[in-house]
């Protein structure tokens, strides 16, 4: 019965591969141009991380000016298969130089960097390195610990929402850096913290949201890559801290501020450096002071003391003068983590597994 | 008004016209979809056949993607046989790949070949049992077998969700919720990207053949399938039956669990199915269930999704559009079953033929 | 225009493909009158009442309803007309009560449910016909009597005065049946006409004004109840015994091969489908087994194959009482069933495997290990082919469901057959074939006999019954009523036994 089906489709096949196979050629790369491989964990449009990197390619493309051409893979799942065979896709296509933008791909570029050490690769937020296998990352806690300044200056309940994605060092140290920023102002509030278990789920991201405010919470701030979170804050009519991307036009009800990533400084370089030959695996983690991470203008929504207490602070922070992770800081437990007068170090900071006092949440 | 009324069986030029035209109707509008998106609908269909075919690499590519189906895409059809409608492939999957995990977790220090074997054999049990929970079910009370599977993909997930985020979650990986990685020891031995589940799926396809077409219970599957009421007056035992057909269904969908967690995820996570184990469905049916279609199609699916995958970075069009054109594709085969099928009728005609 | 009918049908014939269901039958229902349609199964009463209630559309003749010329495209115009069929398999919702059920799909009922409107109404109708209906009752709490109140309560609820009852005693108790026809009484009494459906004689003597009798898809001719006879109703349904090349073969008959000794089973609704049935099978003999459909041919042939749970009784076959054996077991033991169900497929062959394979399924099991071969049931299928010259392409990759009726059948049988059993049961193996189909049937089944197989053959045609068979054992609601020798009866003697009247020479026959 299906047999014609079958024949069919074998048919098929075989024409097309003969087409193909005669074309092959069209594809051939000028010497020229330097491949790069954009892997993303969402769509490159979800309005937040991923569009963040995305935006950062594309100035990066912009800068290079033709000597340059990259290949996104968007939607690529957290796990190791899914990532080495978009990497195996990405150096089958010529990629010289692959950025893996998310924490959970690095089993993949870990074994592909094994597979391929001709290629470099470069992975965001993650700590495993080898000759050719880098890291990146921005101290987005500084602007973080910014927004906090914003939320505990508005919050009139002293109850913050946290929508936040997965409970590693990374979300961790964020969610704390915010709740001391809100802490300077508000030693009263809570952060309220809720998990997700995704980077990208707006309707998960969105019931979670709902759940805090329902709670009491006035404010949101999140660390997911889409802007369900603030979408709850605007049905409920409270305000809201966004992430990644600046939601001003997007989320203008709502949105007074956020802490922002521009990588495009960061992607310029790198690529420059492979470009020029100079490129070294290294662990790369810039601050304010570099322009990876920063916080975007306040909006008329913020309270008005806001701003001025924010220009202190981000002028302390480029200073060095303060230091956000410094002590005395105690844990939920009111055991003190950090004497007084001592700064974490970046071991510490990167294996962060503890809330300072104020957030209320487990960290499971 | 009109009538959707069954056909008469359709003649082979017939076939070969209504599925060729399917194909080029399904190009022809995926073509406007590829336009939109800005690219070359022409080069972008010589790119998938590019991709699945354009070097070894890509090869080995598509055969990794086809080989999960097949068995999957097998282990479906031995429960369609008996119209048992097992949509719970995907649950079955998992359960296997949990099955896998437990024994590497259980008895990490074996050597390999033990190692696999045990593997196989947890992975086929697994699944097995997931699928004789709703076949017991069925032959001891009539529930619905289709929901009933359905849903038990839904706890499969669940299960494998608690294990990734808390039971079994890696306390190496810094709260990052997932599970270790399988140590070297149990990793499916691979050569050159072609790794040992092809000959797997290669002694798999042969049994099932076998079984099929030449094994008495394969026969009995195939009649009880067919009409309960004819198993019954030859005397076929029916829930026996049913029971054996769901353990070889459930327990090859089980094994593509090990396959995939052995062969190439490394490591159990809720990810790990991709949702093969519904596009298997279609694979299976669109194979009128006979083991030889159901090769040549879970080829051609293969090399739809390789094809897909390699577009999407080729062409740097949006994983949505090349999901669209995957969808556009299947509609478009899928109807023209339809077509093959039935006819429509004007009441008119209806009541001057009756 | 004679206005006293309300339902006048002209030269009405429908054909089904080749077959002539309805030949030009006329037929006329009066006001107020309750008119019995008889008939054997396949005479055309129920082709003739869907024509009426307009599921089918007749290719000739014309229909007037209440004096106007109409034309019956659907269900829905003949409830317009007034026409309501009261449906052989209920069509009610188990999980509603009965008011809800009569409100759903009433063309009455508006969007929002007025229950006290309907309750109201409902009242009026219940007392004016003394029924039992408890508007608040849910259906699945009911017994089929009141279902089947139900169903003709809401055909009346929806404004019906011609009523059809297609076989409605069928699934009752004669307590049941009395209240019945109580309630067609007050019916009539207020100004409804009916229709109904049977085959049961005394029934019909009991409740109707008027009789129709068919045969073959045309009208014998119509009497008044007054002036006639259960004798003489029961010869015009079974009609003269007609010539039929159906040579009988006589044959010395051997031993008791099968004893049926008292089994009683219960069907879905805990009647009786068979109801303390004994009876001897002999070597060398055909057992033909007549009655009305559903009078438990179907579960007598189940039961002795082991297919259909019994609740007492023995059958004993070879020295071995085989009650309670899987039917795996007792085919292995030489007892064969063959089948043959209204759409002669699903029982006994699969439509889609081709000879072959179906050959096979009797056959797969005596191969010892895991595996099948094709090889011996490919002889056995060439050699079957070719004995009843079975009209086909292949044996192989041809399915047999595009074999046509007759040859699908000389599989069956000759698969049986072939396969050599020590009993031979088989159902309606002529069902639906043509003349010289039938007689190559009819030669099958006696050269077993010849061969000094025993054989039972549940039939439909009594002619046919009466030349072939040596004894016919007549089934009512699951009674034997009789056990006949053919050659010293007559047709309507075998007639009355079929509508349920017991035959005095029973003792006898089944003795000698």
């Amino acid at each position: 019965m299906k047999k014609r089906l079958g024949v069919l489709m074998l048919a098929l096949v075989l024409v097309v591969v003969s087409v193909a196979g005669c074309s092959s050629g069209s594809t051939s790369k000028k010497d020229e141009v330097t491949k790069v491989g954009f892997i993303y964990v969402g769509p490159a449009d979800d309005g937040g991380w991923s569009q963040a990197h995305d935006n950062g390619r594309a100035k990066m493309v912009e800068n290079m000016g033709g000597k340059v051409e990259t290949i996104v893979k968007e939607n690529v799942p957290e796990e190791k298969s899914a990532v080495v065979s978009t990497i195996r896709d990405m150096v089958d296509q010529g990629c010289t130089i692959i950025y893996g933008t998310s924490y959970g791909f690095m089993d993949g570029m870990v074994e592909a960097a094994k597979e391929f050490p001709d290629v470099k690769f470069e992975h965001c937020s993650g700590y495993m390195t080898a000759d050719n296998l880098g890291t990146y990352f921005g101290k987005i806690e500084e602007p973080r610990y910014l927004s906090g300044i914003v939320a505990g200056l508005t919050t009139k309940t002293n109850k913050i929402a946290y929508v936040a994605a997965m409970p590693i060092p990374e979300v961790i140290r964020g969610i704390n850096a915010f709740a001391l920023g809100v802490k300077s102002v508000n030693p009263a509030a809570t952060v309220n913290v809720s998990w997700t278990n995704t980077w990208y789920d707006p309707t998960v991201e969105k019931a979670a949201a709902e759940a805090l405010i329902q709670q009491g919470c006035d404010v949101t701030a999140q660390h997911q890559d889409s802007t369900a979170t603030m979408e709850a804050a605007r049905e409920a009519g409270k305000l809201s801290i966004g992430y990644d991307l600046s939601a001003a036009t997007t989320m203008p009800e709502v949105y007074m501020t956020a802490p922002l990533w521009d990588f495009s400084g960061y992607y310029t370089d790198s690529v420059q450096s492979v470009i020029d030959g100079t490129w070294k695996s290294q662990q790369y983690w810039g601050g304010m002071n570099d322009g990876i991470v920063l916080l975007d203008a306040l909006t008329a929504l913020a309270p008005g003391t806001a701003q001025g207490q924010v220009d202190t602070a981000t002028e302390a922070i480029k200073s060095g003068q303060l230091n956000i992770f410094t002590g005395e800081l105690k844990d939920q437990t009111g055991a003190v983590k950090v004497s007084a007068g001592t700064k974490m170090t970046d071991e510490a900071l990167l294996s962060m597994d503890w809330f300072v006092d104020n957030v209320v949440g487990s960290l499971k | 008004m009109l009538h959707i009324v069954k056909k008469d069986v359709p003649k082979n030029r017939e076939k070969i016209v209504v599925r060729l035209s399917a194909v080029l109707a399904a190009l022809a509008v995926a073509s406007i979809i590829v336009l939109v998106a800005g690219a070359n609908p022409i080069e972008l269909y010589i790119g998938i056949f590019q991709g699945c075919f354009g070097s070894v690499y890509r090869f080995s590519a598509t055969i990794e993607k086809m080989v999960p189906l097949l068995v999957l895409s097998l282990g479906v059809m031995v429960a369609f046989k008996m119209r048992f409608w097992n949509i719970g492939a995907e649950g079955q999957f998992q359960m296997g790949a949990v099955g896998t995990t437990l024994v590497v977790r259980l008895l990490p220090d074996l050597p390999l070949p033990i190692m696999l074997v045990l593997m196989i054999v947890a992975s086929f049990a697994f699944g097995a049992v997931w699928l004789m929970i709703p076949a017991f079910f069925k032959a001891r009370f009539g529930t619905n077998e289709t929901l009933f599977t359905l849903m038990l993909n839904y706890i499969a997930l669940t299960l494998v969700t608690a294990l990734q985020y808390d039971f079994w979650k890696d306390p190496a990986a810094n709260g990052m919720p997932k599970i270790a990685n399988l140590p070297e020891n149990a990793l499916l031995p691979s050569v050159s990207g072609f790794n040992l589940s092809i000959l797997m799926a290669v002694v798999i396809i042969l049994a099932m053949y076998y079984f099929t077409n030449r094994s008495k219970i394969g026969f009995e599957i195939a009649v009880l399938g067919e009409s309960e009421n004819t198993a019954r007056y030859i005397g076929i035992n029916v829930t026996k039956t049913i029971i054996i057909a769901a353990l070889v269904s459930g327990g090859l969908c089980g094994i593509v669990g090990m396959m995939q967690t052995t062969g190439v995820s490394g490591a159990l996570s809720t990810e790990i199915t991709g949702g093969l184990g519904f596009t298997a469905i279609i694979v299976a049916w669109l194979s009128g269930l006979k083991v030889p279609f159901v090769v040549v199609n879970s080829f051609a699916f293969a090399v739809l999704l390789q094809g897909a995958s390699y577009i999407q970075t080729a062409f740097q069009i949006p994983g949505s559009v090349a999901e669209m054109i995957q969808a556009i594709i299947l509609f478009f085969i899928l109807g023209s079953e339809f077509v093959l099928q039935y006819r429509f009728v004007s009441d008119k005609t209806k009541s001057e033929v009756a | 225009m004679n206005n006293d009918y309300v339902v006048k049908m002209e030269n009405i014939t429908k054909v089904f493909g080749k077959v002539k269901a309805l030949d030009h039958v006329e037929f006329s229902l009066k006001k107020g009158e309750v008119h019995a349609i008889l008939g054997e199964n396949g005479a055309g009463k129920s082709s003739l009442m869907n024509v009426l209630n307009g599921i089918y559309m007749p290719d000739e003749g014309q229909i007037e309803v209440k004096g106007q010329l109409v034309n019956i495209n659907s269900p829905k115009i003949a409830l317009d007309l007034g026409i309501g069929m009261l449906p052989q398999h209920y069509k009610l919702v188990d999980v509603f009560s009965a008011m809800e059920n009569v409100a759903a799909g009433s063309r009455k009922t508006t969007p929002f449910l007025n229950k006290k409107k309907i309750l109201d109404e409902m009242g009026k109708l219940i007392t004016q016909l003394g029924m039992d209906i408890n508007p608040n009752k849910k259906v699945y709490e009911m017994s089929v009597a009141e279902k089947q109140s139900l169903e003709i309560f809401k055909v009346l609820y929806r404004g019906a005065d011609i009523l059809i009852l297609d076989e409605p005693t069928a699934v009752l108790t004669p307590q049941e049946i009395k209240n019945l026809f109580e309630i067609v009484k007050k019916m009539v009494a207020t100004g409804c006409s009916v229709i109904i459906i049977t085959h049961k004689l005394e029934e019909v003597m009991e409740i109707s004004d008027r009789i129709t009798i068919m045969r073959k898809g045309t009208t014998i001719q119509t009497v008044n109840k007054e002036e006639t006879t259960p004798q003489e109703l029961a010869g015009m349904m079974v009609g003269d015994v007609m010539e039929l090349n159906i040579p009988y073969v006589p044959v010395e008959r051997g031993g008791k091969c099968l004893e049926v000794k008292d089994i009683t089973a219960v069907d879905r609704n805990k009647v009786h489908i068979l109801d303390h049935v004994s009876f001897d099978l002999y070597a060398g003999e055909i057992l033909g087994v007549a009655g009305i459909a559903g009078s438990g041919q179907k579960e007598l042939c189940e039961g002795i194959a082991g297919l259909y749970h019994l609740k007492s009784g023995e059958i004993i076959f070879e020295g071995e009482n085989i009650v309670g054996k899987n039917p795996e077991k007792i085919s292995q033991m030489g007892i064969s069933l063959s089948f043959v169900p209204e759409d002669r497929l699903g029982m006994g062959l699969v439509s889609s495997m081709d000879i072959i394979d179906n050959v096979l399924l009797k056959d797969y099991r005596n191969k010892k290990g895991m595996g099948i071969s094709r090889e011996v049931s490919r002889d056995k299928a060439e050699a079957l082919v070719e004995r009843l010259n079975v009209s086909t392409p292949a044996i192989e990759n041809h399915a047999v469901s595009l074999l046509s009726g007759g040859n699908i059948q000389k599989v069956l049988l000759g698969r049986e057959i072939e396969l050599e059993p020590k009993l031979l049961v088989t159902a309606y193996a002529t069902r639906g074939l043509d003349v010289g189909s039938s007689q190559i049937i009819y030669e099958l089944l006696n050269e077993q006999k010849v061969r000094m197989k025993p054989i039972m053959y549940v039939g439909e045609d009594l002619d046919v019954l009466m030349s072939l068979c040596d004894r016919i054992l007549v089934l009512c609601e699951g009674r034997v009523t009789g056990i006949v020798d053919p050659r010293k009866t007559t047709k309507e003697a075998i007639g009355l036994m079929m509508s349920g009247v017991r035959s005095e020479g029973e003792e006898a026959c089944s003795i000698s």
